[in-house]
């Protein structure tokens, strides 16, 4: 509704909220979202928001860690150790991105998991649901794109053979294999490809998809336990 | 769901959230608390546990056993249940299925049920789901510990331990007809590495039987270890192997022993395990002293299976009296007793007449007098041994397969010759490399070293040849990129190639292990340089650094980066690793200062003739590859007609248009590949074209 078809009335209601309404609607927002009634609900419940403070967590931490952390061959093993070794709270600041990913990971399974068993997935929630399952690839996604990162042995040769396995797909896995990689060897390139995916497009995604997750959540309010008889 | 089961759902959704809660503050107080809890946790598991940081990511270094995040364990471990051919239904089939399963799971559970008991389907399914990640997650970090038990007091086990439990848990079951051998040291399959870059043909051999014979390994434990180490006897030969079985006590060397040797099943176990049944090294062993490289055969692989189970009178050789007359006879004798001091058409007789049966290895005859009898008189004059007797039939088989297949010349004996043809020219004979004779101011570093193979796939190995290198002297090879090799061809050559990665011919001084703390560039160049450079930077292995050419063709930018990065094609690793940027600058002025004089050329003067200005550049630049044998792109350098008239877009020099001539076009690089790849000195471009211009004569 645009403000010349409102009413009289919702005209008169206008003006009589506070400065800040007038000109934002905050309140409506405010009642909409923090103010609706939901169902009485355990506190498996609480795994969804959980997961959300975790990637609160994940973008806090890790454009702090972008600070100083260089995606290059050269650098990126010495900026790492940097940053936990010199930079102050550097520790804390990687502990808690690298201990965050691991549980954004648990807590999204979980949080599938008690939708599946409350069946919550079902009408209306069906796009709710889909939005979830994106949301839990998109994660798995930063999981691996994240390992190689540190650029220490490990990300390097799990990398090597989580890359390698794309070949064995028929027809078209030399390619991939070269696309995931920039080439045929791991090398300076797979690193600034990884890095790129890792803090600009999966993010980008990530926060696309939440906010649809997110809305659908206020919009249509949670599932409630089911009852035995349902 | 029926729309009567929707109305009354979300009627009774309204109910429910009319007797809830408000969400705020009390359901967000129940987020916040489990928010705080989370925060804590993250803080604690950091200050405790801290993140992990491995060394450095060391590309040489793929013993390094690869272990990915907790959450993809499962599918790391799925991937073992999953061998050969089957690995795409592990890796791809399954878990697409079970992407494509959640998305689709509102419509694969279509009942107005929500209840969990009362969806069977979905409460068994999910079960199953988790219980099976869970298990397959518990295996993979239940294996991870290799097998120490395994390990103590047996040498090959613990190679085992070593390279490939931490893929392949305590076993793998190979199946029938596999070749272990060039899968373990070439890699075979998804995630594998080539392993013959860090382990010797010996012990690829031992692995091989390890795998293919675990119960030899445990007979060799309880009947042999106490005297043996298994990758000796590995190497040694089979006839004594199967003598010292056979004869039990009476063996010589065990006379003096009180042995229960193994028999039956456990002595066909243990031979298995000693060699294993891999056809190219039972060849290698037993048949290559009196074959060579391949043995002729029409019949079918079974037949030939039979021959060599068999022996005896396999195929006698023609009394070659009646063919050959007697100054040939005699070349052939005495080429036999020593190919070197024998006439020079001997070697062509030889190749005629005998290296049908013979390959190219020459029988050594003690004597002139009994090597002109047995070429006279032909016959079996050399009996086969009965290989069934002293091979188990798994040996056989792999035997026989081998020999079959190279009767047909195996991608690796075409290479051979394509090699010899297309690339020894420049790379040597056994790949050795050295001055380049197309341009004497690059040294082409070794290509057959285990380091080089193994740090190269058959994609880099293919994309060289194909594609040449242009910035290191080497034109394409490939038919597409205006080579004369066909993909076939290519592929044959890194066939041969990788022959040599086994047993490389050529070794390099072992790489430096640390980097001490040098200070100077001098040290630095001393120590890591002065290695392949040469101590004054004359060059060895890698381009010298007096040579004007080397500096006038690179700035400083580009001699720091290839210090700081090596080379992908050559020998030259990246010393970034070792040294600090402020060593390598200071590297860069250090070998800034060891160029010599710089040229004086004098501009070119008067006429310029061909026979002593323009053949000579010819010759030392562009004969190597433009000449009558293999006359790339149809033009050959090697006399005056070829020269001017020659090359598949036409005559080199157009004499109705000299300056417009394709040469001139080739030499600036103003159309097409700027030729020659490696280089010319712009003194002699200048010579070249001021040739030409005059009328390209034949003076």
């Amino acid at each position: 509704m645009s403000i010349d078809d409102r009413t009289d009335e919702v005209l008169d209601e206008t003006l009589d909220a506070e400065w800040m309404d007038q000109r934002t609607g905050w309140r409506g927002v405010w009642n909409g979202i923090f103010l609706r009634m939901i169902p009485k609900v355990n506190w498996s419940f609480t795994l969804g928001s959980a997961t959300l403070f975790v990637v609160v967590n994940q973008f806090i931490t890790g454009i702090l860690l972008t600070i100083y952390y260089v995606p290059s061959p050269q650098d990126a093993y010495d900026t790492v150790l940097y940053i936990t070794n010199e930079l102050p709270a550097g520790w804390l600041i990687r502990g808690m991105h690298h201990w965050g990913a691991t549980a954004m990971v648990a807590l999204a399974i979980l949080h599938m998991l008690r939708v599946i068993y409350y069946g919550a997935y079902k009408f209306p929630r069906e796009v709710t649901w889909i939005s979830g399952v994106m949301l839990l690839l998109i994660t798995f996604g930063f999981g691996f794109t994240g390992y190689l990162l540190p650029w220490d042995q490990k990300a390097y040769w799990a990398t090597t053979v989580g890359t390698k396995i794309l070949e064995v797909t028929p027809v078209v896995g030399e390619s991939l294999l070269r696309i995931a990689r920039g080439g045929d060897q791991l090398s300076a390139v797979t690193l600034s490809r990884f890095f790129g995916i890792h803090v600009w497009v999966l993010p980008a995604v990530l926060l696309s998809i939440l906010g649809i997750h997110l809305y659908l959540v206020i919009r249509i309010g949670i599932s409630a336990p089911a009852k035995r008889e349902e | 769901m029926k729309s009567q089961d929707k109305r009354d759902y979300l009627k009774r959704y309204k109910e429910q959230k009319k007797n809830g809660i408000p969400f705020w503050p009390n359901a967000l107080f129940k987020d916040a608390i489990v928010a705080l809890i989370v925060l804590i946790a993250l803080i604690v598991l950091s200050y405790f546990v801290g993140a992990e940081l491995d060394e450095r990511a060391n590309p040489s270094d793929d013993g390094f056993s690869p272990k990915p995040e907790w959450y993809f364990l499962f599918l790391f471990q799925l991937l073992k249940y999953f061998p050969g051919s089957l690995e795409f239904v592990g890796v791809l089939v399954l878990p697409s299925l079970a992407i494509a399963a959640l998305f689709l799971l509102p419509w694969l559970d279509r009942s107005e049920k929500r209840h969990i008991t009362k969806r069977p389907y979905v409460l068994v399914f999910s079960v199953f789901m988790i219980v099976g990640v869970v298990w397959l997650s518990l295996q993979s970090v239940l294996e991870e510990p290799a097998p120490t038990q395994l390990a103590t007091g047996d040498p090959v086990a613990s190679l085992y331990v070593e390279n490939c439990a931490g893929c392949h848990s305590e076993m793998i079951s190979v199946p029938e007809g596999t070749d272990l051998i060039a899968i373990i040291s070439q890699g075979g399959h998804a995630g594998m590495p080539a392993w013959n870059a860090d382990l010797s043909a010996d012990e690829i051999d031992a692995l091989a039987g390890f795998v293919l014979s675990p119960r030899g390994n445990q007979v060799f434990g309880s009947s042999c270890a106490d005297c043996h180490d298994a990758s000796g006897l590995a190497a040694s030969d089979p006839f004594t192997l199967r003598d010292a079985l056979d004869d039990g006590g009476d063996f010589e060397a065990h006379a003096d022993l009180e042995l229960e040797l193994p028999s039956g099943q456990e002595a066909t176990a243990l031979v298995n395990f000693l060699i294993a049944p891999d056809g190219h090294r039972l060849f290698a062993l037993n048949c290559s002293s009196c074959h060579g490289s391949a043995v002729p055969f029409d019949g079918t692989a079974e037949e030939l299976r039979e021959v060599i189970r068999t022996g005896g009178g396999h195929q006698d050789m023609p009394a070659m009296g009646g063919i050959l007359d007697e100054t040939q006879v005699s070349a052939l004798a005495s080429y036999s007793v020593d190919p070197a001091t024998a006439p020079s058409e001997a070697a062509g007789l030889f190749g005629q007449y005998c290296s049908i049966c013979h390959g190219d290895l020459v029988p050594q005859a003690a004597d002139l007098a009994a090597a002109t009898e047995v070429i006279v008189t032909g016959g079996a004059h050399e009996d086969m041994p009965v290989w069934g007797e002293i091979l188990t039939e798994e040996q056989l088989d792999a035997l026989a397969a081998y020999a079959f297949e190279s009767i047909e010349g195996s991608p690796a004996e075409e290479g051979r010759s394509l090699y010899a043809a297309n690339c020894s020219f420049c790379h040597g004979d056994f790949g050795e490399g050295g001055v380049n004779p197309a341009n004497p101011a690059i040294t082409l570093s070794p290509i057959s070293t285990a380091g080089y193979l193994g740090t190269r796939d058959d994609t880099t190995l293919r994309a060289i040849i194909n594609q040449g290198q242009p910035d290191f002297g080497m034109s394409p090879f490939g038919l597409t990129y205006g080579g004369p090799l066909g993909e076939d061809e290519v592929g044959s050559i890194v066939a041969f190639l990788r022959s040599w990665q086994a047993d490389p011919p050529v070794e390099l001084p072992p790489e430096v292990e640390q980097a001490p703390r040098l200070g100077d560039a001098d040290e630095v160049f001393t120590e890591f340089c002065s290695q392949c450079h040469g101590v004054e930077g004359e060059g060895g292995i890698g381009p010298s650094f007096q040579a004007n050419e080397f500096h006038d063709s690179r700035t400083d930018e580009e001699l720091f980066t290839s210090i700081d990065l090596g080379h992908a094609a050559t020998a030259m690793i990246a010393w970034g690793q070792v040294l600090t940027n402020d060593q390598i600058v200071d590297l860069v002025a250090f070998i800034r200062d060891l160029r010599g004089e710089p040229d004086e050329t004098p501009p070119v003067v008067g006429e310029v003739s061909f026979s002593g200005d323009v053949a000579p550049v010819l010759e030392a630049l562009c004969l190597a590859c433009h000449n009558d044998g293999g006359a790339i792109g149809g033009w050959s350098a090697s006399s005056y007609e070829s020269v001017i008239g020659s090359g598949d877009s036409g005559p080199a020099i157009d004499m109705a248009d000299l300056a417009g001539s394709t040469l001139i076009d080739r030499l600036l690089g103003t159309s097409g590949a700027l030729m020659p790849p490696q280089g010319m000195p712009q003194s002699d471009v200048d010579k070249l074209i001021a040739w030409i211009e005059a009328g390209a004569l034949d003076n």
